[in-house]
């Protein structure tokens, strides 16, 4: 269904829905806006054309989590208990929705499911907020997303000016907006024509045509060498990412706690073996990972592209790293070395 | 292209073609919007990417740790790279002889945040003059006061010339007033212990533990950091409070007399947390006590690292001044 | 989108006990533990899935987890065996175990060896240093009356750089004496009162040159090890399709998701840690 939502009545609407929801919703923290509870005193950063800071992930995969305590004593063991509320994420990023359906496939798919992520994504509704105006770090329409992509959404909203226009895409929120007044042809035809506007405003920096295939064809060449040289080997670019999961666990002895920390394939010890044997013992091992993991071994595990385009590692990177440039010049590597002979 | 950018790239053409050096460390052309890259030149033909203004924000002596002290290096240095590299001599990381520093009076580094801040991100060109940053955007050009720009730690800076450069390109430029940064830090010491501590707490416990600020350190160049090690774990993992405090007291008095004040851990921050008040704090405890400055020469030890027969031993013998 | 069926958290360990504990290496560097159920439930499960080559995570509560191969055949009793080689924190913890303690295990992680694809074969099993313990495992299991005619010829090449290295040595000892299979041991360098192979894996397997003929051959050891002898086994007329290895890499999980111990597209927790040469040969030198 379509609705408007005046924007003058966003914060009441929130209000009501937070009888029953625990709300969750893009608000700044200084410079940078983080998804943080709505309560009466909240003030929204809708209007900021950046997305979160921090990724959307951590609503579902938390950075640091305890999965299970035990009594080194007694050997007692027992395992934490997923947490599970129903919530709503208000103003998600097309790119970021994507991104939580692409790590489903890590969490919710196959053997060993994570109880964790399960009991958080069955009972959180997704309402999203499509980009008007893309960033011009932004690359979504490059990776099989776009600034109104509905992937992983519950409803999208596209800003009208005054007013949100409102497209839900499943029964299960369709009561939240039913008390609205549907949208009219003519204001979806100005939704359309937004996004329409968006998407073009975004023209493509790479196809994806083959460049798995490309990237697969030049894993032990010296372009790695080449594009990781300036890399410091921070986890910056991982752990903002939406789509990134890695995952260490670890024993907090004092605490009688093991805890999931993410992890991140841009630290050296992250690969590090006890025999002090690194199999990725420099940076360019450990950025060839970082970059055909998302842009390869994805699509062999999902069958899909593991980058959602939402540029967070292009925007943060400390030394101006950028992933677009960077999968350009891999993929374009073998062309040119070819070429040069 | 500025005239300066031009001298670095003849100076390093000629390093490089007469057989000087064997890497040029420097700046490249940006991929990404107001964000020059640390290049590494090895071939004259490359230096057509070189770059230089005040968008560079990487301090590049960080780079010098990777190389073996063999390595004949040509570097870009400015007021805090070069006592970075002075600090990294004393401490046996490069071997004064095989390096050829290109220094480069400076008149701070941006802060590419605040500039988007204004700007927005749709940067179709800039152009860093003296006194004005001119941005190009896609619906208007902005012309920003720089020294607004610029990132905290360069406000602030004492030293912009080089101190020891093989040469130095451009005028010196006056001394920065030294009141600044101590006066930050004496306003962080006149808050009650309540207020430092929320304060402190405020800024570690956005920390995500990527540890940017370590990695974008010239001085930290530890083969194993202590976070790292777990035979015994020395912190918290994760970014619980316990977790994130241990990090930034520790890193922070890690660099007790070895912190140049050169700030590339805060430009490197994801999260945008202040630590120069630490580092500062610990800088300005190092000069009130012992008169010792990081870097403004190769040959000091920090009083912590060295050991002298009248050293101070309050310390010592319930912590009367000997 | 995802519901919320009540899955169990997969990376609870099961509570085992330390049934016995004794060092196999004479510089005490090697350890082997054999553990028991302390839950029935436990043990149906484990032995339901149980494939030797199969690795399990064994958790020291306050040091971590450890993956360790499982050494011990289903057959052997109701425990699991493994050898620790003292490495990192928390080996040097399992080494400290004493009968009685308590710790924690997760699996049978990983697929194991293609028994089933072996079927009427000959099994040539080459094995060093503490990396032997899943092999012995494969022996062990393949050495039962019930499974021994499952297979053909039974030939086991087991390396250590010294006598005192030699794990196993008793029962290893009695192979001997079987009909039913050939086994040669091999040391790095001389020692007195030691009458068989002397020399490195790979020139000891050329010397026996075990033949091809409907064979499979099984490498498990250090990488130097595994190097050199697959090429060895290669030049031997073996196909790459007929070559099995079991790999090592740093784990967490053991489950596919921590994303660690990839090999370009592959998990060895979770596609391996036993590949065939054909299958690495398709996959990026990322080890």
């Amino acid at each position: 269904m379509k609705y408007l939502l005046p924007k003058n009545e966003l914060y009441s609407r929130l209000a009501r829905w937070s009888a029953e929801y625990s709300i969750l919703a893009p608000q700044k923290v200084g410079e940078y806006s983080e998804f943080l509870p709505f309560t009466a005193q909240s003030e929204l950063c809708l209007q900021e054309p950046h997305n979160t800071r921090y990724p959307a992930k951590a609503l579902f995969f938390p950075q640091s989590e305890t999965i299970l305590k035990y009594n080194r004593i007694s050997g007692q063991l027992e395992s934490a208990a997923p947490e599970s509320q129903k919530r709503i994420v208000f103003g998600i990023r097309p790119c970021d929705a994507k991104a939580v359906t692409l790590l489903d496939t890590v969490f919710a798919e196959g053997d060993n499911q994570d109880p964790f992520w399960l009991a958080r994504r069955a009972e959180t509704f997704l309402i999203g907020l499509g980009c008007h105006e893309p960033c011009a770090t932004c690359f979504c329409t490059s990776t099989e997303s776009g600034p109104f992509h509905t992937e992983g959404l519950d409803a999208l909203l596209t800003d009208l000016g005054e007013v949100f226009f409102v497209e839900t895409l499943s029964e299960r929120v369709e009561a939240l907006f039913s008390e609205l007044s549907p949208a009219e042809a003519a204001q979806q035809e100005i939704a359309l024509a937004v996004q329409a506007a968006a998407e073009k405003s975004l023209p493509k920096v790479f196809e994806l045509d083959g460049i798995k295939e490309k990237l697969d064809r030049v894993f032990d060449k010296e372009i790695w060498a080449e594009l990781s040289q300036s890399c410091l080997g921070c986890g910056i670019c991982t752990f903002l990412c939406p789509t990134c999961f890695c995952f260490d666990l670890v024993d907090e002895a004092q605490r009688g706690t093991r805890v999931r920390n993410w992890d991140t394939c841009m630290y050296r010890v992250y690969s590090l073996e006890a025999s002090a044997h690194n199999p990725r013992p420099t940076r360019r091992e450990r950025t060839r990972q970082r970059l055909m993991h998302k842009y390869s071994y994805w699509w062999e595990h999902a069958g899909k592209l593991g980058c959602t385009g939402c540029g967070r590692c292009v925007r943060y990177c400390p030394v101006g790293l950028d992933i677009r440039a960077m999968i350009k010049k891999a993929s374009a590597y073998e062309s040119e070395a070819q070429h040069a002979n | 292209m500025s005239e300066l950018e031009q001298k670095i790239r003849s100076e390093a053409e000629r390093l490089l073609k007469e057989g000087l050096v064997d890497v040029v460390i420097a700046f490249r052309k940006e991929d990404a919007p107001l964000r020059p890259q640390p290049a590494f030149f090895t071939h004259p033909e490359d230096l057509e990417n070189l770059t230089y203004n005040g968008l560079c924000a990487n301090n590049l002596a960080n780079y010098l740790t990777r190389y073996p002290r063999e390595t004949r290096i040509g570097m870009l240095v400015r007021g805090c790279e070069n006592r970075s590299v002075n600090a990294l001599i004393v401490e046996k990381q490069h071997s004064r002889e095989n390096l050829y520093l290109i220094g480069i009076p400076c008149t701070g580094i941006i802060d590419w945040r605040k500039v988007i801040a204004l700007t927005g991100e749709d940067i179709l060109g800039y152009e860093d003059t003296d006194s004005t940053l001119i941005v190009r955007a896609r619906h208007q050009t902005f012309r920003l006061p720089r020294q607004e720009l610029l990132h905290p730690s360069c406000q602030r800076c004492v030293h912009p010339n080089p101190l020891s450069a093989d040469i130095l390109l451009g005028e010196a430029l006056p001394e920065g007033d030294p009141t600044l940064i101590r006066a930050r830090v004496e306003s962080f010491e006149a808050l009650s212990r309540e207020e430092r501590t929320a304060f402190f707490r405020q800024e570690a416990e956005r920390c995500i533990r990527c540890y940017a600020c370590r990695e974008a350190c010239p001085m930290c160049y530890c083969e194993e950091c202590f976070v790292d090690h777990n035979t015994p774990r020395w912190t918290e993992s994760g970014t619980t409070p316990a977790g994130t405090h241990a990090w930034h007291i520790i890193r922070a008095f890690h660099q007790t007399g070895r912190c140049t004040s050169c700030g590339a851990c805060e430009r490197a921050c994801p999260m945008d947390i202040q630590m120069t008040y630490l580092t500062d704090k610990l800088g300005k405890d190092m000069w009130d006590y012992y008169q010792f400055a990081a870097g403004m020469d190769d040959k000091t030890q920090p009083p912590f690292a060295a050991f002298t027969m009248d050293d101070k031993k309050h310390f010592q013998a319930g912590g009367k001044l000997s | 989108m995802p519901t919320n069926p009540s899955v169990p958290n997969p990376y609870l360990p099961t509570p085992m006990r330390v049934l016995r504990a004794y060092f196999e290496s004479t510089d005490r560097t090697l350890k082997t533990l054999e553990l028991s159920f302390e839950n029935l439930a436990d043990k149906i499960a484990f032995f339901k899935k149980f494939n030797p080559g199969q690795f399990c995570q064994l958790s020291v509560f306050g040091k971590g987890e450890s993956p360790l191969g499982v050494a011990s055949a289903a057959w052997e009793g109701d425990f699991v065996r493994f050898t620790v080689q003292r490495m990192g924190s928390v080996t040097k913890a399992l080494h400290e175990l004493k009968p009685g303690d308590t710790l924690g295990m997760r699996g049978p992680l990983g697929n194991g060896f293609p028994l089933a694809d072996w079927k009427g074969k000959n099994l040539v099993i080459i094995g060093g240093g503490c990396a032997f313990s899943t092999l012995y495992a494969l022996t062990k299991h393949v050495q039962h009356p019930q499974n021994r005619p499952d297979f053909g010829q039974l030939t086991v090449i087991y390396g250590a750089r010294s006598s005192g290295l030699c794990m196993y040595k008793h029962d290893i000892q009695s192979w001997y004496q079987r009909d039913d299979m050939e086994i040669h041991q091999a040391i790095d360098v001389p020692e007195e009162n030691w009458d068989h192979h002397v020399g490195y894996v790979p020139d000891v397997v050329r010397q026996i040159a075990p033949s091809p003929d409907n064979a499979v051959a099984i490498v498990c050891g250090p990488p130097i090890m595994t190097k050199f002898t697959l090429p060895a086994l290669v030049s031997l007329g073996f196909p790459p399709e007929a070559i099995f290895t079991s790999l090592e890499k740093r784990m967490k999980c053991g489950l596919g998701k921590c994303g660690r111990c990839n090999i370009g597209s592959k998990y060895i927790c979770k596609d391996g840690p036993v590949f065939s040469l054909a299958e690495l040969n398709a996959l990026p030198a990322d080890i």
